[in-house]
């Protein structure tokens, strides 16, 4: 939990600080971009669309190079794992979200020992289901996001009802090998998601972030934020408005 | 005519479900039915699913694991494969001609909840599935073709799911995959659309507040 509001207030500081660096280099960036798009068709105009120039270095931040490979290796290792049970695949798949959906359970309050249970669990139905992955559709982290959530509700329906886990998730039918080309774009969309979370207003993020790391429920957050419930579900609107224009771009 | 243009519920509902943090599995069961079968709401959690897998991405680390990817490729065998459980699930025959949506289907096996189809008003049948605190029910509604509901309006709010068939409130159609969301400040009108039997799934906090006194009186053996 500590880390987590450590990096919350690292990232807000650095929000505020960029915002400013932006507004300096306004002026700049505008007589740049004019002169670029008068002289070049531009290959991304969602992109330039999505980010105000204030913000611009702040998307840098969270784009690096190194997370671009590391989601498309994640992918293809996925497909992988699905196509040939590559155990090898399945260790490097391991290795890089096994803590990371600890970590999600831990900030959904579950106990440490728990967190390890379920854990284990949402791997296990990684290695399992993976056949069914397909990486035309969706990013691995995405994938994995959605075994995890399924999982974490399916845990509480079992502490409700005392009855066996639900195993039942989207399509367990195997697909085809993807080709090259679709690994990379959805592994890409999934850090232009990163990006678009950033161009939030501030309140907007927080209502998106609160419902994902604290699993709150809309009127839960309003009660947390002591804001009418009618506040909460515009702010929610505008900010699904504004991400379901950016994820559109990604189509 | 304009052409149909499904029927979604507010945004705060596909964060909620995109999230895991719907309050009650009865409200899961509902939302799940409605993102399976209405194209709109599965684009608007797809787009949501991208965000928690990008949020998880960006969580730390932490410490390090007590097990190892080997410990658990030790547990697994290579060829077990995981079956739906609704898989093998024959349906109450109180549901006959009903294509139902797989998170029912498997809710319904899970729960081993009984279907059984009662009196609700004239051409009007309901089948509880589920009651919480507070007058909350999951129910399935059965309307003849071309039945009206009463003008009516609502103690609590009311989440309504179309599975087969349509019904109007006013000029607008919900067929099947759309959801009408009503508060307790809006008045209906419903009318089934003649063509054919409608069934709904629906989640209701609260009694129907019905103008009519005599309908009023009535409710008190209904129990909706």
């Amino acid at each position: 939990m500590e880390l987590r509001s450590e990096a919350a207030d690292g990232s807000h500081g650095a929000v505020l600080k960029m915002i400013v660096c932006g507004v300096i280099r306004f002026t700049a960036v505008i007589v740049r971009r004019s002169m670029y798009a008068a002289t070049h068709i531009s290959h991304r105009p969602a992109r330039s669309r999505i980010f105000d120039p204030g913000r611009g270095r702040m998307t840098d931040l969270t784009d690096r190079p190194v997370l671009s490979t590391e989601g498309r290796e994640m992918s293809r290792l996925l497909a992988r794992v699905g196509q040939t049970r590559d155990r090898a695949a399945f260790r490097a798949v391991f290795d890089h979200f096994a803590p990371r959906i600890r970590a999600f359970l831990l900030q959904r309050r579950l106990t440490s020992a728990l967190a390890d249970d379920l854990t284990q669990d949402v791997m296990l139905a990684v290695w399992r289901r993976a056949a069914s992955f397909d990486p035309s559709k969706a990013a691995a982290s995405t994938w994995i996001y959605t075994i995890a959530r399924n999982q974490h509700i399916d845990h509480f329906r079992k502490v409700q009802r005392a009855s066996r886990m639900d195993e039942t998730d989207p399509s367990l039918q195997p697909v085809p090998p993807p080709a090259a080309d679709d690994l990379c774009e959805q592994a890409e969309a999934a850090e232009t998601v990163g990006k678009a979370l950033e161009a939030l207003s501030p309140d907007q993020r927080q209502v998106v972030e609160m419902a994902f790391t604290e699993g709150l429920s809309h009127s839960e957050i309003a009660e947390r934020l002591n804001l009418p419930l009618g506040t909460v579900k515009s702010r929610i609107r505008l900010a699904m408005g504004k991400l379901k224009t950016t994820l559109g771009d990604l189509e | 005519m304009t052409p149909h243009r499904g029927h979604v519920l507010d945004d705060a509902w596909y964060l909620d479900f995109a999230a895991g943090s719907l309050a009650s599995e009865a409200e899961a069961v509902l939302v799940r039915s409605h993102v399976e079968l209405n194209e709109e709401a599965e684009q608007r959690v797809a787009g949501l699913d991208r965000i928690g897998g990008a949020l998880l991405e960006r969580l730390p680390v932490g410490e390090p694991l007590t097990f190892s990817a080997e410990d658990l490729l030790a547990l697994a065998a290579d060829d077990d494969i995981v079956e739906s459980k609704s898989a093998g699930f024959d349906l109450p025959s109180e549901l006959d001609g009903i294509d139902l949506p797989d998170a029912l289907k498997t809710y319904l096996a899970e729960t081993g909840v009984r279907v059984k189809w009662e009196f609700l008003g004239p051409g009007l049948r309901k089948a509880i599935l589920w009651r919480g605190e507070g007058d909350t029910n999951l129910w399935l509604l059965k309307a003849e073709p071309g039945v009206a509901i009463p003008h009516h309006g609502h103690n609590g709010s009311e989440l309504t799911l179309v599975l087969k068939g349509s019904f109007w409130d006013g000029d607008q159609e919900y067929r099947r995959g759309d959801v009408e969301e009503a508060h307790p400040d809006v008045e209906h009108d419903i009318r089934i659309d003649p063509s054919g039997v409608c069934v709904c799934l629906a989640l209701t906090h609260g009694k129907l507040r019905f103008a009519n006194p005599l309908l009023r009186a009535f409710q008190v053996f209904t129990g909706i």
